[in-house]
């Protein structure tokens, strides 16, 4: 009987023994939102780098200046500035499910998935990741809309009532449940992508329905491994802030943006975790079984020397980076 | 008007003026009054009178000239919102004129689909409504069932609905009465009233929310007579109030679970057999009455000690923002402490601070001796706006409530003064770079805040300007708040810090308890500055000039430029010794003139300072040193409120990239969480 393992700790070994994509990621992210944020930079630089009054603006920071340099005429509409920026989330977003089944299939591997392979499983599985990003943006975009519909509408409710906070307190636990529920969508989701990769399966709607399947199957597990995630990506962004406003001079750029680039690294742990988790649990359980060899009858045993143990089918894992 | 009148006329109002001023001087010295009533003749040949009660003020004499004297006892059901009243108003004509018409306001006929005020609401915006859809719930109305006149009967079928600001027959706000006979200059007369009012959902500061109730302009009240006529507008989406001071009575009868509170000093609370309570209200020296209801209304209540007497503090919160009943508690003290400090005392007795109904259109707000804050159940304490709040609306008891400008035709005389002080005041007492935020390093400033919503619509309106005539709401505020603190204190800069502080505290002296005019209080800053201002208010008072300055050139190179460089040795050895030609030029971009004073910074440490009178387009000064120019900066001191743009008063010649890639980190970081939040629940 094969050991079950703990999903959250064989998510997270995924993870760090494939740092690398982690890496990628952050730099990429690096280049676009450099890319994405031109147009401001420019337009700051131009108002900013001769003029005393921006001095404003390093020690400490005046957002009336900061409001005052936005409205200026030259610094261009806020549209046309930020929209680039905009652009380079939505890119970040697009590389990210471009990439995704190399990924999965890195973190499936038992050894170093080759650059080639990498590649491979993205180029094989793009159209299949399209389709099911379509469905999937159908069917949360559908539930979230009804969900934000019923909270706010109960928040509107409540704000009849003379407790101030109770419309803050609903809105709150249903932000919540929203979650909760988001999150399992996204469970079944990442289940049925991991299965379309490990899979190699050109229908997707048969690893919709088995990700479906295996979402309610598991959700405890999942759920569980989930939000266990989602809370260290929370603490991460609090603890990355506090320090980014408590610990760093507000006259350091550098330290400004190590502490603000850090944050954002390890800000993509838990998302990839995440994934981790999916994969770990695909293996143990959505893995399709071998059914054994029944073995031949009226067959006469013939003693037989033992020979040494066979060799793997899969290639020798290659040692980790 | 017969010859015999116009002697008698100015007569009386000599005798008058100078009872008055005399028994000011005395005051101090005289013992306090009790309620007492000077009599006089009435119109009708009856006795009437505006008492000359001390009840409500720490003063032994009545403070104002007193024109009115309201008593009302008013019914509130509070099932139906609705007040149902009998108003006896007496009045003393000392227009120096016979009078055979009073105009009264009706503010609460404001709240109607085809009043002048939601249809300005519509179009040019206001602070609470959009009016996007009418709804029943934001009607509001006021209604007089009949008016009597005593000793001429009941006039009801005279009354006439009139709209001299836009025509708009549709418009209720103001109604006119055609007396059948006109009452003398200086006699009395007497109106009684009865009235119903019926409140919308709290729109502009009034009416109710849930079970709350702030019961503002909800009564009829007289017009005021100013500058030889009739000055009663109609209720306009941008406009205030404008009323004579006198003396409340008011008897307020509303069910006994609810906690209450009033304009004036609180004479009596008796409970009534049928489950209500009247608790009754005295206010003199005041020109309008407002109060409130709300049976979750939890109470604090402190003493301070003013200059003429104590001040009975009062704070109705809501149970949500208990905790933060302190920090009202000592901005209003704070804030009073710095009002009679640098303005002039606190006469009144009491000050009711009342933190309305959450998510109601109730928040901050001025009445007489009454005023409203604004706070959230959550609310950091570097987050200053409760105090923001409750500092603007206690300045306007000086800047509206004694100093009692035309809110209609001035708005920039009660608003605008009052943002100054506001500045000033939070300046002080929260630090002039935090006076609004101070939060996770980030900081706002009063000062700053007030110029930006200046700038926004710089040249849209100019300051004197009336309030219901302005582009926008926008504009309105803007120009009302945002340019007349900024102009004031731009103002500082130009005749000294000390002098304007003794102008101001001059113009509340003089005109407190008097409706003073624009020129009245520019006047008053040129006597006290002793200088010429007209040029500075002709721009930022009376006209939408745009000041722009900027240093629009900053540059050194070598006087022997144009000397061949060959042994670059000598010429590093020679660098300490290098003459440089500098120019500095100053250009003026926008329309408004003004001197300005330019720094100029060379590398060696030397600092030159040029005064430029401002009226050319440009200048250039030129300098040669042995040293280049590091950077020259416009209004070095920061005296200067109202240019444009700050970026371009001063140019730096090395570059300093730090506070664009401060920015930049920012905006990358954004960037990069959207990116990064987008792909965890969208992939």
């Amino acid at each position: 009987m094969t050991e079950k393992k703990n999903l959250l700790g064989n998510g997270l070994g995924m993870v760090t023994h494939n740092k690398r994509y982690i890496v990628w990621f952050w730099l990429l992210s690096i280049a676009l939102a450099a890319i994405g944020t031109v147009g401001l930079r420019e337009s700051a630089h131009t108002i900013l780098d001769h003029s005393l009054y921006a001095e404003k603006l390093t020690h400490g920071f005046d957002l009336s200046v900061y409001i005052e340099l936005l409205i200026r005429p030259e610094f261009g509409p806020m549209m046309t500035t930020t929209l680039p920026a905009v652009y380079s989330a939505v890119v970040f977003f697009l590389a990210m499910a471009l990439f995704l089944p190399g990924i999965i299939a890195g973190y499936a591997s038992t050894y170093r998935l080759p650059r080639e392979d990498f590649f491979r499983a993205c180029g094989r599985n793009l159209w299949r990741f399209i389709r099911i990003l379509i469905i999937s943006g159908i069917v949360m975009g559908i539930v979230a809309g009804i969900l934000f519909g019923i909270n706010g509408a109960v928040a509107k409710k409540a704000g009849e009532s003379t407790n101030e906070v109770l419309p803050f307190e609903l809105r709150m636990i249903g932000l919540g449940v929203i979650f909760l529920i988001m999150t399992t969508l996204r469970i079944w989701f990442d289940l049925a992508e991991t299965d379309t990769v490990l899979n190699d399966q050109k229908a997707v709607r048969k690893s919709i329905a088995a990700g479906f399947r295996h979402t309610f199957r598991g959700l405890g597990r999942l759920l569980g491994s989930y939000i266990v995630a989602a809370i260290v990506a929370v603490i991460l962004l609090w603890a990355g802030l506090w320090i980014w406003s408590h610990a760093v001079s507000p006259e350091s750029i550098l330290g400004a943006f190590a502490v603000g680039q850090l944050t954002l690294l390890l800000l993509l742990i838990p998302r990839f975790w995440q994934r981790g988790v999916a994969v770990s649990y695909w293996k143990q359980y959505m893995v399709a079984p071998v059914v054994p060899v029944q073995p031949m009858a009226q067959v006469t045993p013939t003693p037989v020397t033992p020979e040494p143990p066979p060799v793997s089918p899969t290639p020798t894992p290659a040692p980790t980076a | 008007m017969s010859i015999r009148w116009k002697w008698i006329i100015p007569a009386l109002l000599v005798m008058f003026s100078t009872a008055a001023i005399v028994s000011r001087k005395t005051a101090a010295a005289a013992p306090p009054a009790t309620e007492t009533k000077a009599p006089a003749a009435s119109a009708q040949g009856g006795t009437l009178s505006i008492p000359d009660t001390t009840i409500a003020i720490n003063s032994p004499t009545p403070m104002s000239q007193r024109v009115v004297h309201y008593e009302i006892d008013a019914k509130y059901d509070a099932s139906k919102h609705a007040v149902n009243a009998d108003e006896v108003l007496t009045y003393h004509n000392l227009t120096g004129q016979a009078l055979d018409h009073f105009p009264f306001h009706l503010y609460q006929n404001a709240f109607q689909p085809q009043s002048t005020f939601v249809r300005e609401s519509k179009l040019e915006g206001s602070r609470d409504t959009s009016y996007n859809k009418w709804e029943s719930k934001e009607y509001g109305s006021e209604n007089i069932k009949s008016i009597e006149v005593v000793g001429q009967g009941d006039l009801t079928k005279n009354l006439q609905y009139i709209a001299p600001d836009d025509g708009n027959k549709d418009d209720k706000t103001v109604v006119d009465l055609h007396l059948a006979k006109p009452i003398p200059a200086g006699a009395f007369v007497q109106f009684k009233i009865a009235f119903q009012t019926n409140f919308p959902e709290t729109q502009a500061r009034s009416g109710w929310k849930r079970d709350f109730l702030l019961g503002g302009q909800w009564f009829p009240k007289v017009g005021v007579w100013w500058h030889g006529a009739w000055n009663c507008h109609q209720y306009h989406a941008t406009t205030e109030f404008f009323a004579d001071f006198g003396v409340y009575d008011v008897k307020l009868t509303v069910p006994q679970y609810e906690v209450i509170g009033a304009s004036g000093v609180e004479v009596s609370s008796v409970n009534n057999s049928d489950g209500t309570k009247t608790v009754t209200y005295h206010g003199d020296d005041i020109h309008d009455f407002a109060w409130t209801v709300s049976p979750r209304y939890k109470v604090r209540e402190a003493t301070y000690q003013a200059q003429m007497g104590p001040v009975k503090l009062r704070f109705l919160m809501q149970p949500a923002h208990w905790d933060q009943a302190e920090r009202h508690e000592r901005i209003t003290r704070e804030t009073l402490d710095h009002f009679e400090k640098w303005y002039g005392p606190y006469p009144y007795k009491t000050l009711t601070v009342v933190d309305p109904e959450p998510d109601s259109a109730a928040g901050g707000m001025e009445y007489p001796t009454f005023i409203t804050g604004d706070t959230s159940w959550f609310m950091p304490q570097g987050l200053h706006l409760p105090e923001l709040v409750v500092e603007h609306e206690f300045g306007h008891q000086y800047w509206y409530g004694m100093v009692a400008t035309n809110e209609f035709e001035d708005a920039w005389m009660d608003e605008g003064i009052n943002s100054y002080t506001e500045v000033k005041v939070l300046d002080s007492i929260l630090g002039k770079n935090t006076s609004v935020l101070n939060l996770g390093g980030a900081t706002v400033s009063e000062r700053e805040e007030q110029r930006d919503s200046y700038l926004s619509v710089a040249e849209m309106d100019p300051m004197a300007e009336n309030a219901y005539n302005y582009y926008s709401f926008n504009s309105y505020g803007g120009v009302t708040y945002g340019k007349t603190a900024s102009v004031l204190l731009t103002l500082e800069g130009i005749i000294g810090q000390d002098t304007m502080d003794k102008a101001m505290h001059a113009y509340f002296m003089k005109y407190r308890f008097t409706h003073p005019t624009k020129e009245d209080f520019l006047k008053t800053i040129e006597e006290t500055a002793g200088k010429d201002l007209h040029w500075y208010f002709n721009q930022a008072v009376y006209g939408s000039q745009v000041m722009d300055y900027e240093v629009s050139q900053a540059e050194s190179f070598p006087a022997n430029w144009y000397e061949d460089k060959k042994d670059k040795k000598a010429e590093k050895n020679a660098k300490d010794d290098t003459v440089y030609q500098t120019y500095v030029a100053l250009h003026r971009k926008g329309d408004f003139t003004m001197p300005v004073e330019v720094e100029i910074k060379f590398s060696n440490g030397e600092k030159v300072r040029e005064h430029w009178d401002g009226q050319s387009r440009w200048i250039r000064y030129s300098y040669q040193k042995k040293a280049k120019v590091v950077s020259a900066e416009l209004d070095p001191d920061h005296t200067v409120q109202i240019d444009r743009n700050n970026f371009n008063n001063s140019y730096v010649v090395e570059p300093n990239t730090k506070p664009t890639y401060k920015l930049n980190n920012y905006w990358m970081f954004l960037t990069q969480w959207c990116g990064q939040a987008l792909s965890w629940w969208a992939i």
